[in-house]
């Protein structure tokens, strides 16, 4: 049992990163990100390639998937300029069909749908039994940073700035907000955290394959990210885990359930996960921890008068 | 009423005792044996899962009727992989580390199956999987892994020469990129062409709605024998888009996905008519066959069911064998199960038995003779083609 909680700690706290990720340009800047799986996509094959195949240290190849990531949200923000809202989170959706479909055919590189396997785990030989604990400590301190990082932003100026474009991009820019380099900073960087995520994936469990980036992934993320309070990374957070608990725990609440079969459990698994969401959206429309937005600060007494 | 169940707190002291006096084997009773199927519940192999669990659950039930193994019950847990990996890897953490189980049996999909098999060497647990890549058994899996379906090349060879016996000259493969969708295209290329017949192929996207374009461009290679390669929601639609093309040639496809639901899902049957189908066969006729029948009650169980029945017997007659349930015990028990010559037995509880007696036994189950090599894929295997008339499949020959 204790293995299986870390397992499943080590899995959320990927899931919490990408939610950290969802944050920052939803809930942040207000730009739809339909195509999560896609960047953590690319930066599970970044990192996946660049160790196995390219024989690069692991530390290496998490910061080439960081690198990865970023640049691709760079690319996708560049080539999106024009698009908001709903024609941004079309776009980026079609965005992470191509990686999944490029991961799938283009077998010279990525193995196409056999996937990559064999992707080493830090020290896990030496490690053995040890290697899931000393890989959690590894997710919670990368968690650990990324939190502070966009809790930062999320109080700085820049944050403001950047709420400032979620409401309205129009008046931020009268304001005299660089609107399009906002943009392209907080996607970029949010890309880049979803491809570092992507590469924890793919060393913990040692296999990634095309199938792994199916648009559902991005699903639990945005439900994650709403249950837990959009435009609050604590609430960001809170929801990958709660997501990842409704996930798992459902598997064991519903084995209490008698007289059914195993078809029925699998669907009702399904059900109750559906229904708990249903639930906290219901009683709690802004997320469990529904975003705080601090005054702005007073202008010092001597420049108002 | 609660007064009636309290037990005195001298009872509970007496009862501790009695049960540490007691000898280990009852106390060993307590302690189940766990085994595990991992199927997909949900999903796009949600068709075959449910009756695969059903499969293996049976064989547990009658070896528990008739005493366990080692004198120890067997419990098994049914998971859902969800017919997705990452899914499949979070089940199977849960059944290696909550659960405790010695296997995880039936595991459908190969991306599924090339997820959960570094779990399960890692943690000594014995893996059984029905999927057919060829990578799959080459995988470092130490032993701890065995498939019964034959990889795809064998499959595809047979699928090949079968084309061939149709007198056909001009094959179109049309696949969606899968595990086995190269491997295909190489054989097909091998195969064909030493019969006199040309191939091309395409490969598509499986989850779009419609196939328009990529049927015409089948068709402008003007073949007379289409191979439909893809899983069953996908199939029903490209036989569809086929049919309103026009195309008056053969049709060939793999029966896990040109199955009973994809005529029922058409729904029209002219649309179907004349369509083969192939498939690994099930040892049909044989007794194992015949309980396999009886367990899930159909008249024709898919070739995953018997794998699976299969799966779950082999497994317990391995722990009979090294006396001991561990995952490294069938490992290293399960080929005296099922080759090297003794008493043909054809189900887990004649197994045990004669395991008991202790005579040499060679499993011989639903999905065929179950003789591996060091690799962990089949030896042999018998192949079943079929076609479509009036929406029944009948079959064309078993070889």
């Amino acid at each position: 049992m204790p293995s299986y909680l870390l397992f499943i700690a080590t899995i959320g706290g990927i899931y919490g990163l990408l939610a950290l990720s969802l944050n920052l340009i939803w809930g942040g800047a207000g730009m739809v990100n339909l195509g999560l799986a896609g960047f953590f996509a690319v930066g599970a094959y970044a990192s996946g390639l660049l160790t196995t195949a390219g024989q690069v240290p692991i530390v290496a190849g998490w910061m080439a998937a960081l690198v990865a990531g970023g640049f691709a949200g760079l690319i996708v923000t560049l080539s999106t300029t024009r698009l908001r809202q709903d024609y941004l989170a079309i776009v980026t959706l079609g965005f992470a069909e191509v990686v999944r479909l490029v991961a799938a055919n283009e077998i010279w590189l990525t193995r196409g749908t056999d996937g990559i396997s064999g992707i080493p785990g830090p020290w896990k030989s030496a490690l053995g039994q040890n290697f899931n604990s000393v890989y959690f400590l590894i997710v919670v301190a990368a968690l650990v940073v990324v939190f502070l990082v966009v809790r930062r932003i999320d109080r700085s100026p820049y944050g403001r700035a950047l709420r400032a474009i979620r409401e309205d991009a129009q008046v931020a820019q009268v304001a005299g907000k660089p609107v399009l380099r906002f943009k392209t900073e907080a996607f970029t960087l949010s890309a880049a955290i979803a491809g570092l995520a992507g590469a924890l994936y793919g060393h913990f469990t040692s296999y990634i394959a095309p199938d792994l980036f199916l648009p559902l992934i991005t699903v639990y993320i945005f439900l994650a990210v709403a249950s837990g309070g959009t435009g609050r990374p604590a609430g960001a957070l809170l929801g990958a885990y709660l997501v990842m608990t409704l996930l798992e725990s459902s598997r064991f609440f519903v084995e209490w359930i008698p007289g059914t079969t195993a078809v029925q459990r699998a669907a009702l698994k399904e059900l109750l996960i559906a229904v708990a969401l249903i639930l906290v959206l219901r009683l709690k429309p802004s997320g469990v921890l529904p975003e705080r937005i601090p005054p702005a600060p007073r202008p010092a007494t001597g420049a108002s008068s | 009423m609660t007064k009636t169940f309290r037990i005195g707190r001298r009872a509970a002291l007496a009862g501790g005792v009695a049960a540490l006096a007691s000898p280990a084997v009852v106390r060993a009773q307590a302690d189940p044996i766990k085994l595990a199927t991992l199927t997909p519940l949900t999903g796009a192999g949600g068709p075959y899962g449910p009756v695969m669990a059903k499969a293996a659950a049976s064989v547990v039930e009658e070896v528990n009727k008739a005493g366990g193994v080692n004198g120890r019950r067997v419990v098994l847990v049914s998971e859902d992989d969800q017919t997705n990996p990452e899914a499949g890897v979070r089940a199977a953490r849960k059944l290696i580390d909550v659960d405790k189980v010695s296997a995880i049996m039936g595991t459908w999909a190969s991306s599924v199956t090339t997820a959960v098999a570094p779990l399960c060497w890692e943690s000594k647990t014995f893996l059984c999987t029905v999927s057919g890549a060829d990578s799959i058994t080459l995988l470092p899996h130490q032993g701890y892994l065995v498939r019964t379906q034959p990889n795809s090349k064998l499959q595809v060879m047979r699928v090949g020469e079968f084309m061939l016996s149709l007198g056909v000259k001009k094959v179109f493969t049309m696949i969606p990129q899968t595990p086995f969708t190269q491997s295909t295209f190489d054989t097909l290329n091998a195969v064909l062409p030493k019969g006199g017949a040309t191939h091309q192929s395409l490969i598509y996207d499986d989850k779009k709605t419609t196939y328009r374009t990529e049927v015409d461009q089948a068709l402008r290679a003007s073949p007379d024998l289409l191979l439909a390669g893809g899983y069953t929601p996908d199939s029903v639609v490209l036989l569809k888009d086929l049919y309103r093309a026009g195309f008056k040639g053969k049709v060939v496809g793999f029966a896990y996905s040109i199955n009973q639901k994809l005529v029922d899902q058409v729904g029209q049957n002219e649309i179907v008519e004349g369509v083969y189908t192939f498939a690994p066969s099930s040892a049909e006729g044989s007794t194992a066959y015949d309980k396999v029948k009886a367990a899930v009650g159909s008249a024709n169980p898919d070739p995953y069911t018997c794998q699976v029945y299969d799966h779950a017997s082999m497994v317990l007659m391995a722990m009979a064998i090294a006396k001991d349930s561990s995952g490294t015990a069938i490992k290293d028990n399960i080929r005296k199960v099922t080759q090297g010559g003794g008493k043909t037995v054809d189900n887990a509880v004649d197994g045990i038995k004669a395991i008991a007696a202790g005579e040499k036994i060679d499993y011989t189950g639903a999905s065929g003779p179950c003789d591996f090599d060091e690799k962990g894929d089949i030896l042999d295997c018998k192949f079943r083609y079929e076609q479509i008339k009036a929406g029944k499949f009948t079959v064309v020959k078993i070889a």
